[in-house]
């Protein structure tokens, strides 16, 4: 089946607020990619190209060589990756094999300039982010 | 466009890539290159994207050439930066059978785009949209490969300098070995044969993939090319030039007491020029 689920994309914060017509949409981008243990899937500092949700299987979250949490089925990374184009803010490392669905920039942004309603939703849940950073 | 040609028919860089088309000139001009078929990119990321008639249709296009097969990318954007991408598009021996060419064609277009291979694109400037067409060949189990140039690198010498070393060329690529080097006269006397170190092969494994196997002590420092071979590549030399220009970086093969070409790039820098 190709793309990634639909259901499990509604968990992710920067979709929130997209209808089920627009998460379809973006679901059929998704690629899937699979990682050995021990394989390094992002790395701190380096440019981003691509957001990630988990299928199945753990992974490690490292920041300036220090680990911070684990990850696992149903978590993501890398959301703002698709829109800002920055570098990681950490590493990610697999501890068993992992599945992963992926989203790279490219397939993303063609989806969002020929969308305007969805573009402007986008919008809305990054300004949510950073009124909620801006009170914590 | 998702389409895919075998090798013979293969022009357009700008849908197979300078990789695809190089060999597909090298067959139109009767070098030895092993059989293959050449995937677009736009083909390659629909199988990526799971698409079922597309990779129905790359299955029905690899078959005849049974397996084992390996799966080489071929970059598909400006002129002349696909040697530019080495190291960073992925090349898959080994891959079993047709069965298995999904997830190896996912891998290859994963490879186009990494966050390291982003990176480098945004180092030399390149801010496209990646694509990587691919090569499909037949997989060779070489008695022993590696690199030649038609012209000395190092010194600018007019002479053909090789390095070979025991099963797949990758050994040498990667620098896993130290190979035998050896320089020949363009009429193919030799002038100087140096016997490596040898001490691991990379083969295929029956189940895919490859492994690193130690070589066998009596070839480790063993040479892996008599004269007669020397006079074949020193041809294999001669034909490239005649087909691509003066200055090549060839890679070789002997597989089966046959001399074939795997890939066949210019050197952008001699010495001594």
């Amino acid at each position: 089946m190709p793309g990634a689920p639909v259901d499990a994309l509604r968990t992710v914060p920067l979709f929130a607020n997209l209808d089920d017509e627009e998460l379809a949409q973006v679901a059929l981008l998704f690629k899937t990619r699979r990682f050995p243990a021990g394989e390094t899937i992002v790395k701190e500092g380096t440019d981003a190209a691509a957001f990630f949700l988990i299928e199945s299987g753990e992974a490690a979250v490292s920041v300036r060589g220090s680990e911070r949490r684990s990850l696992g089925p149903g978590d993501h990374f890398g959301e703002i990756a698709l829109i800002d184009e920055g570098v990681r803010s950490a590493t990610i490392t697999a501890t068993t094999d992992l599945a992963c669905y992926g989203l790279t920039l490219w397939e993303f942004r063609p989806l969002v300039v020929e969308n305007g309603e969805v573009g402007w939703k986008l919008l809305q849940s990054v300004a949510l982010k950073l009124r909620n950073a801006e009170l914590s | 466009m998702r389409v895919l040609l075998p090798l013979t028919e293969v022009s357009d860089t700008s849908v197979f890539g300078s990789k695809a088309v190089g060999l597909g000139q090298a067959v139109r001009d009767g070098l030895p290159v092993p059989p293959g078929v050449a995937l677009s990119g736009a083909l390659v990321e629909a199988v990526a994207s799971d698409d079922g008639d597309a990779l129905a249709l790359v299955a029905a296009a690899v078959g005849p050439l049974g397996g084992p097969l390996a799966v080489r990318s071929s970059a598909v954007d400006e002129d002349g930066a696909e040697a530019s991408f080495a190291g960073q598009h992925l090349t898959l021996l080994n891959v079993p059978s047709a069965a298995e060419l999904g997830t190896a064609l996912r891998e290859i277009w994963w490879s186009a785009n990494s966050d390291s291979a982003i990176t480098y694109r945004k180092r030399v400037g390149l801010f496209t949209r990646p694509s990587v067409a691919v090569v499909v060949q037949a997989l060779l189990d070489p008695e022993c490969a590696g690199v030649m140039f038609t012209r000395n690198p190092v010194t600018g010498a007019d002479e053909r300098m090789i390095e070979a070393s025991w099963g797949l060329g990758e050994a040498v690529v990667a620098g896993l070995v130290i190979p035998d080097s050896y320089r020949v006269r363009r009429d193919g006397q030799v002038l100087e044969r140096r016997a490596g170190l040898k001490r691991v092969a990379i083969r295929s494994l029956a189940a895919g993939g490859t492994v690193e196997e130690d070589v066998a002590a009596e070839l480790v420092e063993k040479l892996c090319l008599d004269d007669a071979r020397l006079v074949e590549l020193s041809g294999l030399a001669r034909r490239c030039e005649e087909v691509y220009g003066l200055d090549r970086d060839v890679e070789w093969a002997f597989a089966d007491s046959t001399l074939y070409l795997l890939q066949c790039r210019g050197v952008t820098r001699v010495g001594g020029s």
